[in-house]
């Protein structure tokens, strides 16, 4: 038993001259759900298939339990696999996809039998057996494809954007039912999407992918709360990015000049006076004021340029002076009309400062 | 709506008046001159064409040929359909154009090269080179519906056989074969009517222990027996119908024609 279920050893992944995973390292231990998470083309889909042995890294090492599958053909690694298209055997019915892998694996009639109805109650589609795939609805097909994927009880479980196929309701519930489903089953899982939605609601931890690296990894609150790069901060919820220079720095104060204004902003991060960077800060946490707010730290003269009413929240653009503009959403009930004098307050622990600039 | 109808009546009489014809001729006797219906009918010209045409024999020799060559063509359309449809080759187009050049030209063209070539290598009047020249014809459609065939498979379907522990070989049997079935059934079905109606290539590898039903009739025609070469016409026509209605009733005709893509 080893202590990482997965491991990526400088994983490297070339087409040509593109290079689509450059020297990736990954941990994954037991019964951890990581996501790996990015835009298209970021190499998430490479990294999962070095995995499953679909791809062979140019260099670098695949590690499955303490086991050096590099070489190991996909069908020896004891892998489950859940696929964006469902991937289902058309020519079989229900209860025949979910036994392929047990058939394969030549177990007793029996134990077949049981293992399959088991699975399929499983994902409530033990009513279901004798259909074939295609008289089966989107959500219904990926519950088989689940269920082909756990009803051999692999060591690990593969999930390449299950849900993208699927509508957005049905979506937000399958996440739920995924995560408990490998909860329970106490099963090590990697998730790839390119939806931070199902990357936050799902993960024990996320990998934020970019040009073939691992560009941050962690818990999702560490990734959204203290993201460690303009791209994760981007990539990632929503973002106001205000171009500012260190004016001061004191213990884990550090002052920024933005546009002629002074913003205390509270970073562990070491940041030389003079240097340039951007101050960034998730809209929902700002605060606005009213017009007769009294004067503090970090509270700004602003003028509410437009608002547009998304129902549980709305979303503002104000402008700050020096004509720069940041956009704020608050809860519905905080309403102030276009064109209305107000203050805003930016407050410290929610400003960020990343030693970049775009 | 009428001028459809009628349009439809005579495409039909053109197109069924000949085998019409054919038919009353070889069960008619005594039909000559202006007589509409022949006076009296008969088996005879069967008869004639079992006995004296050897009409068993020939027919065994067009089913071991046409056997032969579906199969070659559909064991070489099964191998080149999996190369053009799943794997990635430089000049796929030149490729398949070169494929399917043999059903481009008329087959006269390169059939007196055929038979030089066989000549040489004793293949002439042997059922093996009979069924290797009309190869040449079925191949092409063989490798098109095997291409199109393993075009349509879905790449994700065999990484998931694989993920679910299957080595290639059972993932072969078990998911790529069945979904590959109705691809390689419609290829037998047209490999198997062009071999079997195939003439030209026949006639210049044929020999006296080879004859097949089309160089027969062809014969016949020429040995002047009208109602014998009639009635070896409506025996040569019913296993053509008996396909047909196989077709019509398992497979539906219009996703065959989906297979020939390009064609």
């Amino acid at each position: 038993m080893s202590e990482w279920m997965i491991e990526l050893k400088g994983t490297t992944k070339r087409y040509g001259t593109l290079v689509a995973n450059d020297h990736i390292d990954l941990q994954i231990p037991r019964g951890e759900l990581l996501t790996l998470l990015g835009p298209s083309g970021c190499g998430k889909t490479t990294a999962m298939r070095c995995i499953t042995g679909h791809q062979h890294p140019d260099e670098g090492q695949v590690l499955i339990d303490g086991q050096d599958v590099t070489d190991l053909p996909t069908h020896r690694r004891d892998l489950g696999m859940v696929f964006q298209n469902f991937a289902l055997f058309p020519h079989m019915t229900v209860y025949d996809n979910v036994d392929f892998p047990l058939m394969i694996r030549t177990l007793p009639h029996d134990e077949r039998r049981q293992r399959v109805t088991e699975a399929l109650r499983l994902v409530r589609m033990d009513e279901l057996g004798d259909r074939y795939p295609r008289q089966l609805s989107g959500g219904q097909q990926q519950r088989v494809g689940l269920a082909r994927a756990l009803v051999y009880r692999p060591r690990v479980l593969l999930l390449d954007e299950p849900l993208s196929n699927l509508d957005a309701k049905l979506r937000e519930e399958m996440r739920f039912e995924i995560k408990e489903l490998v909860t329970q089953l106490h099963m090590t899982a990697v998730y790839v999407t390119h939806d931070q939605g199902e990357a936050l609601a799902l993960s024990d931890r996320v990998a934020v992918m970019n040009v073939g690296r691992i560009q941050q990894i962690g818990t999702p609150r560490d990734i959204f709360e203290r993201p460690n790069s303009l791209f994760v901060a981007d990539f990632i919820g929503l973002s106001d990015f205000i171009e500012a220079r260190v004016d001061a720095v004191e213990g884990n104060s550090t002052w920024v000049a933005v546009k002629g204004l002074r913003v205390r902003v509270e970073t562990e991060e070491r940041l030389r006076i003079g240097q340039e960077v951007t101050l960034f800060i998730r809209p929902n946490r700002v605060e606005l004021l009213e017009k007769g707010a009294p004067a503090g730290e970090n509270v700004l003269e602003a003028r509410v340029q437009k608002l547009t009413y998304l129902g549980d929240n709305i979303d503002y653009r104000v402008v700050l002076p020096g004509d720069w503009e940041i956009r704020v959403q608050t809860n519905g009930q905080q309403y102030l009309p276009a064109g209305s004098s107000i203050k805003v307050r930016l407050p410290p622990k929610h400003c960020h400062v990343i030693a970049e600039q775009k | 709506m009428i001028l459809t109808y009628t349009l439809l009546v005579c495409l039909s009489i053109f197109i069924f008046s000949p085998f019409v014809l054919i038919m009353i001729k070889s069960i008619g006797k005594d039909w000559f001159g202006k007589l509409w219906l022949p006076p009296t009918l008969t088996l005879d010209w069967y008869k004639w064409a079992i006995n004296v045409a050897r009409l068993p024999e020939v027919m065994k020799n067009t089913i071991i040929v046409t056997g032969l060559a579906v199969a070659m063509s559909t064991i070489v359309g099964i191998f080149s359909g999996w190369a053009f449809g799943r794997r990635h080759l430089p000049g796929k187009e030149l490729l398949m154009s070169m494929i399917l050049l043999p059903r481009m030209i008329p087959p006269i063209t390169y059939a007196l090269g055929i038979a030089r070539i066989f000549y040489g290598l004793n293949l002439v009047n042997t059922h093996f080179g009979i069924a290797l020249a009309h190869v040449t014809l079925c191949a092409p459609y063989a490798i098109l519906v095997m291409s199109a065939t393993f075009e349509g498979l879905d790449e994700r379907m065999l990484e998931a056989a694989s993920v679910c522990g299957a080595n290639p070989l059972r993932t072969f049997f078990h998911v790529t074969l069945p979904q590959i079935m109705p691809g390689i059934l419609s290829s037998m079905i047209f490999t198997f009517t062009t071999s079997y109606n195939e003439f030209t290539l026949t006639l210049m590898t044929y020999g006296a222990d080879t004859l097949t039903l089309p160089i027969r009739t062809y014969l016949a025609v020429g040995e002047g027996y009208w109602e014998v070469t009639s009635a070896m016409s409506v025996i040569m026509v019913l296993p053509s119908l008996l396909i047909l209605f196989l077709i019509q009733r398992q497979v539906k005709p219009e996703q065959l024609v989906g297979g020939f893509k390009g064609l």
